[in-house]
């Protein structure tokens, strides 16, 4: 597996860990991943991914 | 010298080498450069020593497009021009700003910021400022960069008693120039209007226009509209490429470990690095956070809540509390493209007292400010956060594209473009010079040159720019 590949299953998997939370999918409406591994937007708001794990 | 209108100077017998039409911050600073050298200099103003409703009148115009401030209020009429109501915010444009970017259209500048290094010191001396601190890098893509909050000069006040005892310079009040007249190759006069009646012409082996962002352009189409070309000989850019800085409140912020130094009102100024922008294909802004009193932060978050889900609020301030410094909105400006269709014209059916045609201002924003205004604020939160220096909250109105906010500054009273520099006189005005081409004795002082508007307010860059054309015009002169 490549690493980009690599890179969009690990995106993948926080967001199905994420959805697969009922109260965390009821916070977030509007999930957008960056760039970065690191950082995700919620609802507007720009976070570190510890922010909300 | 000060006359009080143009009868009164035409007793004087006072022999000009040069017109300066406009006696703002750009045509004070030159006919002051210009005297230094001994060239005698008649330095018109349209208006008097204050405000006066008469006067202002010839200001009024519509805006088509955005909306905008009304014509007649984000500009002044009399002596000292615009500066008389200037917030005093100083800072130069970056040497990137010159610079020709591949994905800019019409974007560089003839002349490189070295060019008008060498007058910083007397820009300096002029508004009262102190050289500008190095920017400071506090991320890898943004640079914190100081803004001079100013004692605002009021270019009028400042110099009244030295241009009144000036010999070299002859100031008349209550008097403009209503339009120059041309062959195609040198202006050959100019039709004087003063207290409310025609008043003869004005004649000088050279002339320059400094009456403002957007009455230069005014003058100037009227002026080539009434000779037939014979002003602007090339006139496909007059009144064109016309620019403002957009300016809206963008976001909040949660600063968890403020690293960096606020100015004495609480705020800090961040720029985009060149890397970032040509990476991103971004033109020039700036991120503003204005930070507010610790009290402040259980309003911000209450207001949050208004617009973001309130348990993601609760739960983000939760998360953050520990270690909340304090709190900020963030605003942002941003450098407008120069786009051909956004221009000063003039309107068929409205006149003002003298008979000159009102403005009619086509000005509008697009696709490109709404992506600099997402992306920039994506990618400051985005190393805001990287750095821990706090989370940046970016407003539903930007992420979703909808309409612009009312209520909000919309932009700075930054009036650029209409009469822009380049070497092409199909893509500007005026040469790198400031001289019109293809005429030889008519110059143009102000922000109307700018060929690219930066990020930055444009009184600092439009003093250095005058001291130059001053300059410029002097050895001209001398040399002639």
């Amino acid at each position: 597996m490549t690493d980009a590949k690599t890179k969009r299953s690990t995106r993948r998997s926080f967001l199905r860990t994420l959805l697969a939370i009922p109260a965390t999918a009821f916070f977030f409406r509007n999930i957008r991943l960056t760039e970065h591994d690191d950082i995700v937007e919620v609802d507007g708001w720009i976070l570190k991914r510890s922010d909300i794990l | 010298m000060i006359f009080q209108d143009a009868a009164a100077y035409a007793a004087s017998g006072f022999a000009p080498k040069v017109c300066v039409i406009g006696a703002g911050p750009a045509g004070i600073t030159i006919a002051r450069k210009l005297a230094t050298a001994g060239i005698p200099v008649v330095l018109l103003e349209a208006g008097s020593n204050e405000w006066t409703e008469e006067s202002q009148d010839a200001y009024k115009g519509v805006t088509i497009g955005d909306p905008y401030f009304d014509l007649d209020s984000t500009r002044l009429r009399y002596f000292g021009g615009s500066s008389n109501h200037w917030a005093g915010w100083c800072r130069i444009l970056e040497s990137y700003d010159f610079e020709p970017k591949t994905y800019i259209q019409n974007s560089g500048w003839p002349i490189r910021r070295s060019d008008i290094d060498p007058y910083f010191d007397e820009t300096y001396d002029i508004l009262g400022l102190s050289p500008f601190r190095p920017d400071v890098p506090v991320t890898d893509n943004f640079r914190l960069f100081q803004v001079i909050k100013s004692e605002p000069v009021r270019f009028g006040e400042k110099y009244a008693a030295e241009l009144e005892a000036s010999k070299t310079i002859a100031v008349v009040l209550n008097t403009e120039v209503t339009e120059l007249s041309g062959d195609g190759r040198s202006v050959t006069g100019g039709k004087l209007w003063s207290r409310g009646q025609a008043a003869g012409e004005i004649h000088a082996p050279y002339f320059v226009v400094a009456t403002g962002g957007l009455e230069n352009s005014r003058l100037l189409l009227w002026s080539n509209e009434r000779s037939n070309g014979g002003v602007v000989p090339n006139a496909a850019a007059l009144g064109r490429y016309w620019m403002e800085h957009p300016m809206y409140i963008t976001g909040d912020a949660l600063i968890t470990n403020q690293a960096f130094e606020l100015d004495h009102e609480g705020e800090a100024f961040f720029m985009p690095s060149p890397e970032a922008m040509a990476r991103l294909q971004l033109p020039n802004f700036h991120v503003q956070l204005e930070t507010a009193p610790y009290r402040g932060v259980k309003a911000l978050i209450a207001n949050m809540t208004c617009y973001a889900a309130p348990e993601t609020t609760e739960w983000l301030s939760h998360k953050l509390g520990q270690r909340l410094q304090c709190t900020a909105r963030v605003h942002m400006d941003w450098e407008q493209l120069p786009r051909e269709h956004n221009h000063v014209a003039l309107s068929a059916t409205e006149h003002d007292a003298a008979g000159v045609p009102r403005i009619a201002l086509h000005w509008k924003k697009d696709e490109s400010d709404r992506r600099v205004m997402l992306e920039g604020m994506r990618l400051f939160g985005e190393e805001f956060a990287r750095k821990d220096l706090g989370r940046i909250h970016i407003s539903d109105w930007v992420r979703n594209g909808e309409d612009y906010p009312d209520g909000m500054e919309l932009a700075g009273n930054h009036h650029m473009g209409g009469t822009r520099m380049s070497d092409d006189p199909k893509l500007g005005v005026v040469d790198r010079d400031c001289k019109v081409h293809g005429m030889s004795n008519l110059y143009v002082g102000g922000s109307s040159v700018f060929a690219t508007s930066g990020q930055c307010t444009p009184t600092t860059t439009i003093v250095t720019l005058a001291l130059r054309l001053g300059e410029h015009l002097s050895r001209t002169i001398s040399n002639s």
